[in-house]
């Protein structure tokens, strides 16, 4: 349906109507334009822009206030620019979130594509097993591994993603098992079409819609969640910036400098929204309601 | 999903030749389907607990790092490091130690502490209570204020209370919750000092006190959870109400429209909150620990922080089983919850 | 109506701002403490203690197996007394190690014996006596204690002996003159009830200890609660002043902070992050004491293996760091800088070296040039304030073109990594009120200490000595000469002289929390008999 429409706005002749897509779908638009921006300033932006390194700074010039001459945000304690710090930090939490949900739905969404379509034994073993896995408070086993094996970027997304890959799999063996009533997959397998082929060529374009707004949604409670390992000081280490990071440092003297804790919380706060926005009302399209 | 015909699957139960036959009876109950079900459940959660109990120790084990070594203190020397570990059976292959474990936590020994010396078991149930009703009330409130507020959402979508409940909602999902637990400290016990900032009353100590001094811990976890559920319970009944046609046939059998919300649409949304209610129960259990932290409750998720730092995996084993073998069990219980739920599941139609 | 969407949120994000801004300022009460009048009897205390510090006590509280004795003295001294303890006039001078349990004490053999007089008539909570076979049963266990907590005393053989009922001789086979100071802070002040160890085992003994101090234990849970009430048979009349005093472990120093002005405590000990000083100072509803500073920073370097065993490394490091910036930048100025292991609150307090090598960063290029590169790793507890001093030192290190990582510890993995040779700069601090004390200077500095970056017999030799001879103008000396030492081999820098402060709600009175007591080691030794509360008005 939506490609349709698109499709068909495009065909239209350019005069006075073709800005009106993005007009007519704000819900969507405005979130992911929101997406779009945040990651444009925080990959881009530190590139283009004068802003000092996000680790370095003097000591001298710390605690400074925001509108201080160099610094828009102001400096932490360490002299270091908060905005640059902010927008490095997007980085690497936009990146561990990233790489937790592809990591996630690809082997997810694969595992729980091959068990509902296999189905029987297989279907049994590895849902029985996720189950194991989404029974588990995640948080409290990944505190445990990280505090042996250290802190670092590779080590939280790997924990993080073994914790989602049990969702994923849900929704792709739902998604996949709905899949199965539908006629043109009867068809394909009456044709003798391999089952591999079918699942690559009918079944992953046909569930990825719905992986990919889990993925959407997912992102927001990566990145929070990211930002409770840092916070008990087991997520990306310091000085590297993360906002979660940064978050569980600023708190540290919340009542006398909450503008630590404010920049990155805003920054988290607006983009978890935009991600959240955006999966909900891409769920409500896709969903064909 | 249309509505179940009763008559068509089972014998109406009560009827028939058998006032004299109650065993036959009895074997009828055990034979029905939704006895069965809920049967089959319970066996599956013991394969389980069990999968669950061996990813913890061999997690927990694979861990570098030296338990005797902390234990001790700063001035052992290796000699006597190694006596330590040999006492502490450290040095045995790692599926003895787990059988030697799994043997004794079934019957309730759950080790000892290698730091404190005490039994896990003790400090474990001396925390429970303040645990369990921490997550038992974040439970209750996100769940007792996700379905009126949802409700009311999905009675007329897209107006005024729908859109500021989905604002608050979708904004509350997105602020993380210790954040929101510190904000609400500020706030609340700081600022207008309404609650208190930490500690906790035990129930023996006066019912109003203990709440009092559970108001904001449960109002930090609770929060996100509601807005999830809410956000979820609304977006569901949406869907029935707009797009199920047996929701069209009751409305154009003239059923009034909070009928429709409540007996029908409601209904079969609660299924799919059910799940997720059972998905997130892990988020529920681990949000103890930051705000057990940040509130200094004695709870368990206290106990497990102090011994991640403390490096005293005994406990930490058992804390984390004690949590797993919560959210399997609860998990179980919405699993059958469903089922009970489910007319067609009950009468063995699938 | 899809803008509206936009709006509430980013109200909603300024609300949440309003508030954080406000917490930082708010409460206009008056300021100041009320009068300090004379003590009341009654009232309960809440204390909160940094659970990454005195807050943990996850071995217990018997002192011949609590590996965190140091940490916890508070707790000790509430429970036990302790046979000596450190006080001070209000403002923190004049400070002087005073017997307490013990009625004196006696140095003979120019310190090679050390004879200890118990006050008369002092009972444990159980009732029984504390009398001198109790105080020498408790020396011989925590000495021959497998606990590597013990004390390392150079005993002679059967050094632990019972004169009279009251007296106590212990014998050495070197002076020990620095015994008695290094008293308050060692596990031997604590004297248990040998009738209550043994009728409790000493599983349970460690959960509910039983003392002569002024207050008894009423629950304990470890690492998170204490609950203790006053000691009807504690042996100075009329005190302590409380009723009640609990011990609760917190977070850290926000936390405590907000729990106070939340009135949820009445007391902090250990408060070290700047910012919330100054705003508890501005704010006015809490009396802040900041201790006078005893134990300084250093950056321990290890000299035995690694890139620091050569001398133009270590140099190289010493011009690279700038404290003076730190102290400025992190600390607002309020810390002075020390160059040796003294601070200014301390024993034998020395603020200049003589030749200590100053902060030269084209220096620190040209060596690090020589040595063609230079890479190491610091490393630093886990806490707060330590950890941004170790950021700010790999800030000025780099400059310098030195690679550096850094490394945030536990207690248990930093112990490793002593033991195991592995590391090559620490950022520690050193020093005590008595050098020759707790985690003093022999702690970091002897060459059979695991914990020392240093070999060195010389240095060994001088540390000894001061420990040993009981002329204070020589020890003085002796302490001159090791630091010059240190520096001229450019051992280890040292930075800002730390002390943690006492928070203290109005109306709550005494020494150590609301006048100046110079930390023995970290936190300062209240006097919790001499505590008390003004009735809320």
């Amino acid at each position: 349906m939506v490609i349709d429409s698109a499709v068909a706005v495009e065909t239209r002749p350019v005069g006075g109507r073709a800005g009106a897509w993005w007009l007519r779908n704000l819900e969507v638009a405005v979130p992911a334009g929101v997406v779009a921006l945040v990651v444009l300033a925080c990959f881009v932006g530190p590139l283009v822009l004068p802003i000092p390194p996000p680790v370095g700074g003097s000591v001298l010039e710390s605690y400074l206030e925001a509108g201080s001459p160099g610094h828009l945000l102001g400096t932490d304690p360490n002299g270091n620019d908060i905005l640059s710090r902010v927008l490095h930090g997007g980085r690497a939490s936009l990146t561990v979130a990233v790489a937790v949900n592809l990591l996630g739905l690809v082997v997810g969404g694969t595992l729980g594509a091959l068990s509902g379509h296999l189905g029987g034994i297989t279907d049994t073993v590895i849902m029985r097993l996720l189950d194991v896995l989404i029974a588990f408070p995640s948080l409290v086993l990944t505190l445990a591994v990280a505090q042996s094996l250290g802190a670092s970027q590779t080590n939280t997304v790997l924990a993080l993603a073994f914790f989602s890959i049990p969702a994923f799999a849900r929704i792709s063996r739902a998604a996949t098992l709905r899949l199965r009533e539908l006629p043109f997959m009867a068809a394909a397998q009456l044709c003798g079409t391999p089952g591999w082929r079918v699942l690559t060529r009918h079944v992953a374009p046909n569930i990825a819609p719905q992986l990919i707004t889990f993925g959407m949604l997912g992102m927001g409670i990566t990145i929070v969640i990211e930002g409770a390992l840092s916070f008990l000081g087991l997520g990306i280490p310091l000085p590297a910036p993360s906002w979660g990071n940064m978050i569980s440092q600023g708190q540290q003297s919340l009542s006398a400098t909450p503008m630590l804790v404010v920049w990155p919380c805003l920054a988290l706060f607006v983009t978890v929204l935009a991600f959240n926005l955006l999966g909900e009302t891409l769920r409500a399209r896709w969903s064909g309601r | 999903m249309t509505a179940p015909t009763k008559g068509a699957l089972a014998p109406p139960p009560g009827t028939g030749p058998d006032a004299e036959r109650a065993p036959g009876r009895l074997a009828e109950l055990l034979a029905s389907p939704g006895v069965r079900l809920v049967g089959k459940r319970v066996l599956l959660a013991v394969p389980i607990l069990l999968g669950v109990s061996v990813l913890t120790f061999w997690v927990l084990n694979l861990i570098p790092g030296n338990a005797a070594q902390q234990l001790l203190g700063p001035e052992a020397t290796p000699e006597q490091v190694r006596a330590l570990e040999q006492q502490l059976g450290l040095d045995q292959p790692g599926y003895a130690r787990y059988l030697g474990w799994l043997g004794a936590a079934v019957t309730g020994d759950l080790g000892t502490s290698l730091v404190s010396g005490q039994p896990v078991t003790g400090q474990i149930s001396e925390r429970l209570a303040v645990s369990g009703e921490l997550v038992g009330l974040a439970f209750l409130v996100s769940l007792g204020l996700a379905v009126p507020v949802a409700l009311l959402a999905a009675y007329r979508p897209g107006r005024m209370f729908d859109r500021v409940s989905m604002l608050v909602s979708i904004t509350g999902l997105s602020v993380a919750n210790y954040v929101l637990a510190l904000l609400l400290v500020l706030l609340f016990a700081v600022e207008l000092a309404l609650f208190p900032a930490i500690g906790f009353v035990p129930v023996a100590e006066g019912l109003g006190a203990n709440l009092h001094s559970m108001a904001l811990p449960v109002a930090a976890i609770a929060f996100p959870l509601f807005c999830f559920y809410t956000r979820f319970l609304r977006g569901d009944l949406v869907d029935q109400l707009h797009g199920e046609d047996y929701i069209t046939t009751a409305r154009a059998k003239g059923i009034g429209p909070w009928q429709v919300l409540l007996r029908h649409a409601f209904r079969n949304s609660s299924f799919g909150l059910i799940t997720v209610v059972g998905l997130n129960l892990g988020t529920l259990i681990g949000g103890t620990v930051i705000v057990e932290q940040i509130f200094a409750l004695p709870g368990i998720g206290q106990l497990m922080l102090q011994a991640v730092n403390t490096r005293d995996f005994v406990v930490v084993q058992a804390c984390v089983l004690v949590f797993a073998i919560v959210a399997v069990l609860a998990n179980l219980l919405a699993d059958l919850l469903y089922a009970v739920l489910d007319p067609r599941i009950r009468y063995g139609g699938r | 109506m899809r803008r509206l969407r936009l709006r509430y949120p980013v109200a909603l994000v300024a609300a949440l701002i309003g508030v954080a801004a406000c917490g930082g300022g708010g409460g206009g009460a008056a300021p100041g403490a009320s009068p300090a009048g004379p003590p009341q009897r009654g009232g309960e205390l809440t204390v909160l203690e940094d659970v990454a510090f005195a807050g943990g006590w996850p071995t217990g509280l018997d002192p011949a197996t609590s590996t965190t004795g140091g940490a916890n003295i508070s707790q000790m001294s509430a429970i036990y007394g302790g046979l000596f303890r450190l006080a001070a006039d209000e403002d923190g001078a004049n400070a002087r190690v005073e017997p307490h349990q013990a009625e004196g004490f006696e140095l003979l053999d120019e310190g090679a014996t050390v004879r200890i007089k118990i006050r008369d008539g002092i009972e444990f909570s159980d009732g029984t006596a504390m009398d001198a076979e109790a105080v020498a049963f408790n020396f011989t266990r925590d000495v021959t204690s497998t606990c590597t907590c013990a004390p390392r005393w150079p005993l002679a053989e059967n050094g632990i002996t019972v004169l009279d009922p009251l007296t106590v001789e212990l014998r050495f086979t070197r002076p020990y003159a620095a015994l008695i100071n290094s008293f308050p802070v060692s596990n031997v002040n604590w004297i248990v009830s040998p009738t209550a160890l043994q009728q409790q085992g000493p599983d349970q003994f460690k959960i509910t200890p039983v003392g002569a101090g002024p207050f008894t234990v009423v629950s304990n849970q470890l690492s998170s609660e204490l609950v203790l009430t006053r000691n009807p048979t504690y042996f100075k009349a009329d005190r302590p002043y409380l009723d009640g005093l609990t011990f609760q472990s917190i977070g850290g120093d926000q936390p405590a902070y907000q729990a106070l002005l939340a009135g949820q405590a009445q007391a902090y000990e250990g408060l070290s992050t700047t910012p919330l000083l100054e705003a508890a100072q501005q704010q006015g509803r809490l009396s802040v004491t900041v201790q006078p500073p005893t134990s300084p920073y250093v950056i321990q370097l290890n000299t035995k293996t690694g890139p620091f065993a050569d001398p133009r490394a270590r140099e190289a490091v010493y011009a690279a760091t700038d404290f003076d910036a730190i102290a400025q930048g992190l600390f607002r100025g309020l810390y002075p800088v020390s160059q040796t292991f003294t601070g200014p609150g301390g024993l034998f307090h020395q603020e200049k070296v003589e030749g200590y090598p100053a902060h030269d960063p084209a220096r620190a290029k040209q060596l690090v040039g020589e040595l063609g590169g230079l890479t190491v790793n610091l490393g630093t507890l886990r806490s707060y304030v330590a950890q941004q001093v170790m950021t700010a030192l790999q800030t000025q290190w780099q400059e310098a073109g030195i690679t550096v990582t850094t490394e945030t510890y536990e207690l248990s993995t930093l112990v490793q990594q002593f033991n195991s040779d592995q590391w090559d700069s620490m950022l520690q601090t050193a020093g005590a009120w008595d050098p020759a004390s707790g985690v003093g200077v022999a702690f970091r500095f002897r060459s059979d200490s695991p914990f020392s970056g240093v070999a060195d017999p010389k240095l060994d030799q001088l540390l000894d000595d001061a420990a040993a001879t009981v002329d204070q103008a020589e020890r003085a000396r002796l302490y001159t000469e090791a630091g010059e030492y240190i520096s001229d081999n450019a051992y280890a820098p040292f930075g800002l002289a730390f002390a943690a402060a006492n928070l203290a709600a109005e109306g709550v009175h005494g020494p150590g929390l609301t006048t100046k007591i110079p930390p023995i080691v970290v936190n300062a030794g209240i006097l919790w008999d001499e505590v008390w509360r003004a009735a809320p008005q």
